[in-house]
Formats: structure tokens, sequence, C-alpha cells
């Protein structure tokens, strides 16, 4: 068996919520009359492996961890307990170019959105053409991309996110945004950087996608992993559970 | 911290790049860009020095460099502080989805105004030498303006220190920017900038008043504002609204000395704070 490349430990995530809306000085004075903080447990405890060229994909209900796990693997929050640890460069594709500025042309964000993801200067150069390329906006590389459209500035980010040679991608619902072709176009890239022996950790609601190109599947229900193993079965057991709870309800 | 300064190095590119971007932004939308922000202290100071020559009777020599002196450098401190005291919300969009040292933003905020600072100083040394050549009798560089590295050092890690500060608490409560933006502007009238430090030690009644003069001095963006003065500009007595002028005082290197200390206190404490709190930014209940 390969090396896994990403370890998670008994990993636990809390998070602290505040009902009472506002957050100011003010309501923080007055915290001992309302003490409305209330700590949410995102995660319970998962623990799993996932190793080189494996492509995994998460799949569970709004609100069960999954936006969370990612952001833990993406090193955004740290750990509640438990570990995660990670072999290679890892490289969050930022969903509707999050990490662009409007006012920046496409070619400035470009720089930007790739020194980020941890390239030099002179590697972002080097690749701009096929960055260029890919995303398919050469016309408007120019202009300010507060002018483009939400599917150009969702393939620009792509894009660049595939061109940073990282050993593990992190996707979170992001090919539903392009139209058909650019979306075929994602699924080749995505091959071929597995092809590479690229790791690819997937969330998505999308069950087509997710029986289309991962060879795993987690169910995370609730924090914790309800099901994991073959994508096609458990797609099929999730969906089953969904169906179930609507006719109940 | 250590570890934190040793990230910080890793990432010193995107430091850059940010630095790059914050200076691009600002300029890109506006033809006349970097002489846009000098419209505003030129503004100020011909305003200024109308009311101050015209309105109360001030006699001294090229008063607006003078003020300019010491505005300039106030002016990096205001809008840096508050600069930084945004940057982290404005990104929080992006440090939601990926990890990068967070200090990078506050810290690009201030590297982008102190470059601006840099700018606005060669214009005003310009200003200068236009002046010494209309006018030979006022003399526009003393060679002690070859300490202005070592005042605009201590200037920027005050400045850094604080926007570290204002800017890890202004994430979790929004107020702390309005309430930097009251002590900042306050800070203004408590700043030798529209008077000089000799107004302070003598008032009207030509009495010395060392005690309040040292308090006035604890601060340390007097102390910086009265030194930029004193290193750049020739001493010329100074006219503090009473029948006689006083005459210039020498730098005082205690104070300075005193205000180095302070700023490099808080560039510590200020970072050791942000990296207490840089962890909950993305979480702020």
């Amino acid at each position: 068996m390969s090396e896994a490349v990403i370890s998670v430990r008994d990993l636990r995530k809390r998070f602290l919520v505040n009902r009472s809306g506002a957050n100011s000085l003010k309501t923080r004075l007055m915290w001992f009359k309302h003490r409305q903080i209330e700590t949410l447990e995102v995660l319970n405890g998962l623990s799993f492996d996932i190793f080189k060229g494996e492509c995994v994909s998460v799949i569970g209900k709004n609100g069960a961890g999954k936006s969370t796990l990612l952001a833990l693997l993406a090193k955004v929050y740290k750990p509640t307990s438990g570990t995660i640890s990670i072999r290679g460069r890892i490289a969050p594709l930022l969903e509707l170019g999050a990490g662009f500025h409007p006012d920046l042309s496409g070619r400035e964000n470009v720089f930007f959105n790739g020194i980020i993801l941890g390239l030099t200067r002179k590697q972002i150069a080097e690749r701009l053409d096929a960055i260029i390329d890919f995303s398919e906006v050469r016309q408007h590389i120019d202009a300010p991309v507060r002018t483009y459209s939400s599917g150009m500035l969702a393939r620009l980010g792509f894009a660049v996110a595939v061109h940073v040679d990282a050993d593990i991608l992190l996707v979170d619902e992001v090919l539903s945004v392009g139209d058909l072709e650019f979306e075929e176009k994602c699924f080749g890239k995505i091959n071929e950087f597995r092809h590479h022996g690229g790791t690819i950790f997937f969330v998505s609601h999308d069950l087509e996608a997710v029986r289309r190109v991962s060879d795993r599947c987690m169910w995370l229900r609730k924090g914790t992993i309800a099901l994991s193993g073959n994508a096609a079965e458990v797609t099929e057991a999730y969906e089953k559970a969904a169906q179930a709870h609507q006719l109940g309800s | 911290m250590l570890a934190d300064l040793k990230e910080l190095w890793k990432y010193r590119e995107l430091l850059v790049s940010m630095v790059e971007r914050e200076l691009r932004i600002r300029y890109k939308n506006s033809m006349l860009g970097f002489f846009w922000s000098l419209l505003n202290p030129l503004v100020t100071v011909l305003v200024m020095t109308l009311v101050f020559k015209n309105l109360l009777g001030n006699t001294m020599l090229n008063y607006s460099a003078y003020v300019l002196a010491a505005y300039l450098p106030f002016m990096f401190f205001q809008t840096s502080i508050m600069d930084s005291a945004q940057s982290i919300l404005y990104a929080l969009p992006l440090i939601r989805k990926i990890y990068f040292p967070r200090e990078i933003l506050p810290l690009a905020s201030i590297i982008g105004n102190f470059i601006h600072l840099i700018l606005a100083l060669l214009v005003f040394f310009v200003y200068l030498a236009a002046v010494y050549a209309i006018n030979p009798q006022i003399s526009p560089f003393q060679l002690s303006a070859l300490l202005m590295p070592l005042l605009i050092l201590i200037n920027l890690m005050l400045a850094a220190g604080i926007g570290l500060i204002v800017s890890a608490l202004n994430t979790f409560y929004e107020d702390v920017k309005y309430i930097t933006g009251v002590a900042l502007y306050l800070m203004f009238f408590l700043c030798p900038i529209m008077y000089f430090s000799e107004a302070v030690m003598y008032s009207k009644q030509l009495e010395p008043r060392p005690t309040i003069y040292f308090i006035y001095h604890l601060n340390p963006v007097a102390t910086l504002c009265t030194a930029y003065r004193k290193v750049l500009l020739a001493p010329q007595p100074v006219d503090i609204g009473g029948a006689e002028k006083v005459p210039s005082m020498p730098l005082d290197w205690t104070m300075l000395g005193i205000a180095s200390f302070t700023s490099f206190g808080t560039l510590v404490f200020g970072y050791w704070l942000f990296n207490l709190l840089k962890w909950r930014f993305v979480e702020r209940p």
C-alpha cells in the first residue's frame, strides 16, 4: 500500500456561536447579563487516511461539517483536539476567486493568487500562458475582474489552482459553476492531475460528479463519518437515507 | 514567537506582492494617483500656514516647512494604523479559505503607507531645495538630517506595533476602529504639529515647565514630531504667542531614547498579541 498523504486522527472541532447578533464591546461588557455564546460541536472525532493518488469525496447534508473539515485541512482553523498530518503541498481551490481583488486585472490577480498558493513570481510567469489558455479568458485578461462573469472568475480560479503543481488539491463545490464544456475540461484536468500522482479531496453535493471522479467516498453526518467506502455504494446509501427522510417527514 | 517570525520570512514574497497590490489598488482608479494623496497634506499645511501667519500673527520664517516636517510622519502614523485596522476584516473571505501568516495583512498596510511616506518626504525635500533656491537665507538641510533613517525606523516600529494590536482587536470588536480614529484625531492636537514643543516648555509666562514637558514627550509620537523638525530644519527662535520669542531647544536624546524603547516594546507586544489571537480571527463568534 502506498503512503498516506493525509492522516487524520480523532479530529474534533468546536466553535463558539454568538446568538446575540451584533459583535461589539458593548455586548462583551454585557456578557455577564446575557451570556448568549453557545458551543457547537462541528466535528466529533474523525479518523481517516488518504493515500497518494486517491480521489476522495465527502458528501453530507448542509451543516454536517464538510466545509469545516476542508478548512481544517487547509490550515485555516486549528483543531480543537486531534491531529492532522499532511505530507506534501496542499492547494485549496479558491471558489469564485475568493482571493481576487475586483479592481485588479485578471493577470495581476493570477500572480497574486499563485503567490498565495506558494509559487514564486518566476514560476507563475512561466505558467501564465497555460493558465490563461486553460481559463479561456485571454481576451479579458487585462480588464479588471469586477467586469468578469461568475463563470469567468471560477474558470480563472480553477486554472490557477490546477497549475500550481500541488500534491493535494482541495476542491469545494466548484466544478458546477462553469458550463458543460468547461466542466468536461475540469474533469480532464483532474484526471491528468491524478495521473501524475496528485491526490484530490473533494466536497460536493453533486452525487453524479462524486461517482464520476472519486474512488472513495465519505458520508459525513453530524460531525462523524456515517459511512465510508466505494463511491457508488456510499452515494447510493446516502440517496436512500435522504429519500427515507423525505418520506418520513 | 521565533517560529512565527520564521514562518513570516518563508512567506516574504507574499508580503511583497501584498504591498504591491495595496499600492496598485490605491493608485489604479485615479489618473493623478500619487498626487491625490499628496494633496491632503499640502492643502492642510497651506490652510494652517494661512491661519497661523495671517490670523494668529506667527512671524517665523518658513513656518509651513516646520509643519510639514512633523505632519508628514504623523499622517503616515495615522493612515497606516487606520488601514491596518481594517485589513483583516477586508480579507476575511480570503483567510477563511487559505492559510498564510495573518500578520502579513496589517504589515502590508503599514509598509504600503510607509513607501508612501518616503515618496512624500522626497517631494518635501524638493520643496525645501526650491525654497532655498529662492531665498538662500533659509538653509534647506542640516547635517543632522542624516539621522532621519533612525527616526523613520522608530516611527515604523511604533506604527507596526500599534497596527498589529488594533487590527487584531478590531477583528473581534469593530468599535476598536472608531475608538482608534478618535484617539488619533486627538493625538494630532497633543503632538507638536501646529505648534512647537518649546511652547509646551514655556507657555506664555516664559517660566520653564520641565515636568509638563517630560510628561508630554512620554508620548513617542510627540517626541518623533519634535525630533523630525530638529534634525531636518535649522533652529530658529520660536514664536509661542507671547511678546517675546523663546530660543530653540536642542534635540533631546533622552526623550528619543525613551521613545525608541517604547516603540520597540510596542512592536514586540503587538506581535505577541497578534499571534495569540490570530487563529481565532476566522472563528470569531
